[in-house]
């Protein structure tokens, strides 16, 4: 909202206050100044000229040739090519050097042949407005030479005050409840401003009944002997200044006293109404109005209209009709100001997606008394302007409102508490007072009588009171306390072990496994969900999303993850990502409708295809290493692999080449290459042809299983014996077979089994298989010997023909 | 006898080959053949059982004045061929230090996760406990219970995810529906702070995104008052910024707090003016306040008894304002071009 320093100063005397220190005070005290800003700043350089003479141009049949007396003794040429331009008027002149709206700055030129030394300007040139069929004239009383902006009351300055911040201020929405803060900021008298209804004659009142409940009051007084003139420049400037754009009399009267008093009005033509008066009532299904705005609106039940007789000729609280409004023509006027509710006007307003002043004020609540007082100071304001206004009959004033003031019990030890400062009673009372609460003292408690334009949402409970005496104060005089309070340590509850255990997770992928973690939107896309084969998986559903691709929250945290893949791929050889977060299992809700979290490690790795990779080389190969070793450094140095089995497989995972992941006899995650009709689904072919592989690990099952961190066991005492072992055995014969007869060949002497070389093909002759182990062997309580070696070797010898196979001799 | 000074003795003859070696290694020779049997000394050594044994003594001193002085002569020599060598390496030869090194791979954290921890440990350290919240949250926490009811304005602004038509379920707007749940769970006084992802039905452009990150922070005790969340928020400061910085409280309107506040902070980054606090020298940083009893009492605590503050910390702004990162937009991109920058 913007609000005019000139403007204020109709209610509190500023003299001394400078807008920037208003404005630094309304930030600090009452609410956020968005901008302060000079009003049209060239009008303080643009002059009164006084035109001497005009001649035609030689030249040119539309031009004039003025002489200008600018009140420096000197005389200017200047060439103007308007109409209406005649000696002996005063007019606002731009001299050269001088800047105007739109970059235009101004120069001595030749126009024609004939020199001219500056402009004489019209409404629209100098930012005023549209008037642009001729020069602007002045008021013969103006002093020549002088800056427009003085002698007009241009000269203002514009504060901008955050909307947002006035949203619990129904009385900050005019300059009147401004300048109450600013008086009691500064410490001022606040002038005083007769609202009071002048006598009127006692005709007949204009009939209005109210048939719908979201009207409180209604107020219809009608007036005559008016028309729709040219506003006075002091009423054209404050609009201005503002933002408003004057209209003629009737129209800027009326927003004047919304701008000034907050409470939104209407003039209808009383001509235009119909003898049944007017009737409040809400919309009927499927009827339509044509809105001041030339727009036709389809209505519903919900709407309030205002109606003449059974017309409707306003959209209550949000804007007039197109059929009602002051023309031309208008010489009596029908005044409406009335309290609607506040949730009726912002939902058609929101609704019809038509924001006006008028909506903006009434969805805060106001105050229900002011319609009288609006109906008052538009008829007085009227009255200076246009004397022969008259009131031909008592304003009606119908609806069951009462006033909201009240008294509410404040605690002056309370505020203290609260603050955590030192205020004295005194200082408590004394705020509040200013501030426009009465004020009375009950023992030890104040009894403040809260003003109805502080009492219809703003101030309900003692602490608004606390609020106020502290922001009048000013926060920055509380000074600084530190919490007390045991401090013990964090208790080591679910969300504590959660968290330690992502953070361990992330610790090892993102520093010894080197992934990147990443953290995706919890919006997963349809397509992806379709690709997935999980469209027909149940999701949580934001039913009203304006932002595409966000419908869908997902079940799990692989989705997300899988559809960075491809965009990666095209920049990146190898795409190592990770991701600790949520998903949404709707089908299984808690009775209040919260649907079950699930917590999940989700990681994956995409490389550049290649048939030739070491067996330990294949994304698989490397992300089993990982997702292992990052299990294994959460604290669950048990975890074991098993062969993947299609039934357990899921969606993404292909059925065949993966392992599952086991703490003790929970299953805690899955390590799998891509499904290969989803790779192929998610892009990873062609260019980007990827060997890719993804884990999913439950930090929920981690949680639910025994945590056994690494076991330590003691030194060996004796030196241990290194021997590599090369076997060449059938294809079909399993390394983990091999393994175990490995180490079971050694009786006990096995300390660790290694595999470090597979192949097939080349020199192996079909069908078979060579692999290479190193393997340690150790006894506890003496060295080994050559003959141990042997006796070693030749029981694996053994071991594997009977798997089908043979070691290879060196 | 031949005298040491004589220049063409089996001994000078030596000295010069020792002093003369070129490098270590010919040193090394020199040193087998020299000190050796068959050296000046060892021929000496040799000959004495044919000698007369009056001479035998002196033949004996004299080749061990000769070993002496030749390995005299061979330490020298190679303490300066030492300091050749160390001299030669210290050139540093053809080192080309824009050579780059060879690469490394290298993983890393998410710029939000580095941030939510320095906060965790910072709060943990200050004895708060460290809650979390469920994404997809009930009206009745996200709203109701925060004394914003339906139709109340406030929630206009939140352009809220819903998730049912009944309006029951939605994507939780802020952090702030897990102070109920605090309060559900915790008895007073506590002290906890909420870092999670919250939701905005909203246009997304370079400064706004539907999906980003808060962090609530909630203090319930006894007397806790506006004086003590002046202290809390300036030892957050430090804590962020690493340095003392000035703040101010303005009033600012919460439905969930009375009085609330929005807090400035001098702007960390310049003294004079700058782009980050749009030349102001205050930076806007957090909407807080003190509890609202009507919060409270849906937490089931008696707000007679019991005070409390509350504020909302933009964990992605201080993110972006913490690595310089112009577009929220990249935070939750999952792009290696964004997360291989940290």
């Amino acid at each position: 909202m913007k609000i005019s320093t000139r403007w204020l100063g109709r209610h509190v005397d500023l003299t001394g206050i400078s807008p920037k220190q208003i404005a630094e005070a309304l930030t600090i005290h009452t609410a956020e100044v968005e901008g302060l800003e000079p009003f049209l700043p060239h009008l303080g350089k643009v002059v009164v000229g006084h035109v001497l003479s005009r001649e035609k141009h030689p030249d040119a049949d539309k031009l004039g040739v003025c002489q200008v007396d600018v009140g420096d003794g000197t005389t200017r040429q200047i060439v103007c090519g308007a109409a209406n331009v005649a000696g002996g008027q005063r007019v606002a002149v731009a001299l050269p050097g001088v800047e105007l709206p739109g970059d235009f700055k101004i120069k001595v030129s030749k126009i024609r042949g004939v020199e001219s030394q500056g402009m004489i300007c019209s409404e629209r040139e100098l930012g005023l407005g549209d008037e642009h069929a001729g020069i602007w004239v002045l008021p013969e009383s103006v002093a020549i030479g002088k800056p427009v902006a003085l002698v007009l009351g241009l000269d203002d300055w514009v504060i901008e005050i955050d909307n947002k911040s006035l949203t619990h201020r129904p009385d900050l929405w005019g300059h009147r409840g401004v300048g109450i803060e600013v008086a009691a900021l500064f410490g001022r008298e606040l002038k005083r401003l007769d609202t009071s209804l002048p006598a009127n004659a006692s005709g007949p009142v204009f009939p209005v009944r109210i048939e719908s409940a979201s009207c409180s009051r209604y107020v219809a007084l009608p007036i005559d002997g008016v028309s729709p003139r040219r506003s006075p420049d002091w009423l054209r400037a404050l609009l201005f200044a503002v933002g408003q754009r004057p209209i003629d009399l009737l129209v800027d009267l009326s927003n004047f006293v919304m701008l000034d008093i907050g409470q939104p009005n209407h003039v209808f033509d009383r001509n235009a109404l119909s003898k049944d008066g007017i009737v409040v009532r809400d919309a009927r299904p499927g009827e339509r109005m044509k809105t001041l705005d030339g727009v036709e609106r389809a209505l519903v039940p919900s709407d309030m209209l205002i109606c003449s007789g059974d017309a409707p000729v306003a959209l209550a609280g949000v804007m007039g009709g197109e059929g009602s409004k002051v023309a031309e023509g208008t010489r009596s006027l029908l005044l409406e100001v009335a309290t609607f509710q506040p949730a009726v006007v912002r939902r058609t307003s929101q609704r019809l997606a038509l924001r006006t002043d008028s909506s903006a004020r009434f969805e805060k609540n106001l105050d229900p008394t002011l319609p009288m007082q609006a109906a008052g100071h538009f008829v007085r304001l009227l009255r200076e302007i246009e004397p022969g206004a008259t009131l031909p009959c008592p304003p009606t004033d119908v609806g069951p409102w009462r006033d909201p003031a009240r008294t509410l019990q404040v605690r002056p030890e309370r505020v203290r508490q609260l603050l955590g400062d030192d205020v004295p009673d005194d200082e408590v009372a004394g705020i509040l007072t200013r501030l426009g609460f009465g004020v009375e003292k009950q023992g030890t408690v104040l009894a403040v009588r809260v003003p109805s334009a502080r009492a219809t949402k703003d101030v309900t409970i003692e602490q608004d009171l606390v609020e106020e005496v502290g922001r009048t104060r000013g926060y920055a005089r509380i000074p600084e306390r530190a919490l007390v309070a045991d401090i013990a340590p964090p208790k080591r509850d679910e969300g504590w072990n959660r968290r330690m255990l992502a953070r361990a997770l992330q610790d090892r992928l993102a520093g010894g496994a080197r992934f990147r973690e990443t953290i995706s939107y919890s919006f997963v896309a349809d397509d992806l969900l379709a690709k997935l084969g999980d469209e027909n998986e149940p999701h949580v559903r934001v039913i009203n999303s304006g932002v595409e691709g966000a419908s869908r929250i997902r079940r799990s945290v692989m989705p997300s993850l899988l559809g960075l893949l491809e965009p990666n791929r095209r920049r990146r050889d190898t795409v190592a990502l990770f991701e600790v977060g949520k998903g949404y299992v709707p089908e299984c809700s808690s009775p209040k409708g919260e649907p079950a979290e699930v917590h999940e490690l989700g990681i994956v790795l995409a490389a550049a295809a290649t048939k030739d990779a070491r067996f330990d080389a294949t994304s698989l190969a490397r992300l089993r290493a990982s997702a292992l070793d990052a299990v294994r450094a959460a604290g669950f140095a048990q975890v074991v692999e098993r062969p993947l089995t299609a039934e357990d497989a899921p969606r993404w995972a292909h059925p065949v080449r993966g392992v599952t992941l086991h703490v003790g006899d929970a299953r805690v995650g899955f390590v799998a290459e891509l499904e290969p009709r989803l790779r192929r689904a998610l892009g990873l072919v062609g260019d980007v042809d990827s060997d890719a592989a993804a884990a999913l690990i439950s930090l929920d099952a981690l949680l639910n299983a025994e945590r056994k961190p690494a076991a330590f066991r003691s030194l060996p005492k004796f030196p241990g014996v290194k021997v590599d072992v090369a076997v060449l055995v059938p294809a079909t014969v399993r390394s983990g077979d091999l393994a175990a007869a490995l180490e079971k060949s050694g009786k006990g002497l096995v300390e660790g089994v290694e595999l470090f070389d597979l192949y097939a093909g080349g020199s192996v002759e079909a069908g078979k298989k060579s692999l290479a182990f190193h393997v340690r062997l150790l006894a506890a309580d003496r060295t080994l010997t050559e003959e141990d070696v042997q006796k070693y070797l030749s029981r694996v010898e053994r071991a594997v023909g009977e798997l089908g196979g043979a070691v290879r001799k060196a | 006898m031949t005298t040491s000074t004589d220049p063409n003795s089996p001994l000078s003859l030596a000295l010069a080959q020792l002093r003369g070696a070129a490098d270590l290694e010919a040193l090394k020779a020199l040193e087998r053949d020299l000190l050796g049997k068959s050296g000046p000394a060892g021929q000496i050594l040799a000959s004495i059982p044919t000698l007369p044994p009056e001479e035998r003594k002196s033949a004996g001193a004299r080749a061990n004045e000769i070993k002496r002085a030749l390995e005299e002569a061979l330490s020298a020599r190679k303490r300066e061929l030492e300091d050749v060598a160390l001299a030669a390496e210290r050139t540093g030869g053809d080192f080309d230090a824009t050579l780059p090194p060879a690469p490394l791979e290298r993983g890393g954290l998410h710029p939000v996760t580095r941030v939510v921890r320095d906060l965790e440990d910072l709060f943990t350290s200050m004895g708060y406990t460290i809650l979390d919240g469920p994404e997809v949250e009930l009206d009745w926490y996200n709203f109701e219970a925060l004394n914003i009811p339906k139709d109340h304005p406030a929630r206009d602004a939140q352009d809220t995810f819903y998730c049912d038509p009944e309006g029951r379920v939605v994507l939780r707007t802020h952090t702030s529906p897990v102070q109920i749940r605090a309060m559900e769970r915790m008895k007073p006084p506590f002290r906890a702070i909420v870092p999670g992802k919250v939701f905005r039905n909203e246009a997304v452009d370079a400064s706004h995104e539907h999906t980003f990150h808060q962090m609530e922070g909630l203090v319930v005790g006894k007397d806790v008052s506006v004086g003590h969340l002046i202290g809390a928020m300036k030892t957050l400061l430090r804590g962020v910024f690493g340095k003392d910085i000035e703040i101010r409280l303005r009033p600012g309107y919460f439905p969930f707090v009375e009085p609330g506040f929005e807090l400035d902070a001098r702007c960390p980054f310049c003294s004079t003016g700058c782009r980050v606090c749009k030349q102001s020298t205050w930076i806007e940083l957090l909407p807080c306040g003190m509890v609202h009893p009507n919060v409270l009492k849906s937490g089931g605590i008696d707000p007679e008894q019991w005070t409390g503050f509350a504020f909302g910390l933009g964990l992605s702004r201080l993110v972006m304002l913490r690595y310089g990162i112009d577009d929220v937009r990249h935070l939750l991109s999952g792009d290696l071009r964004f997360l291989e920058q940290f």
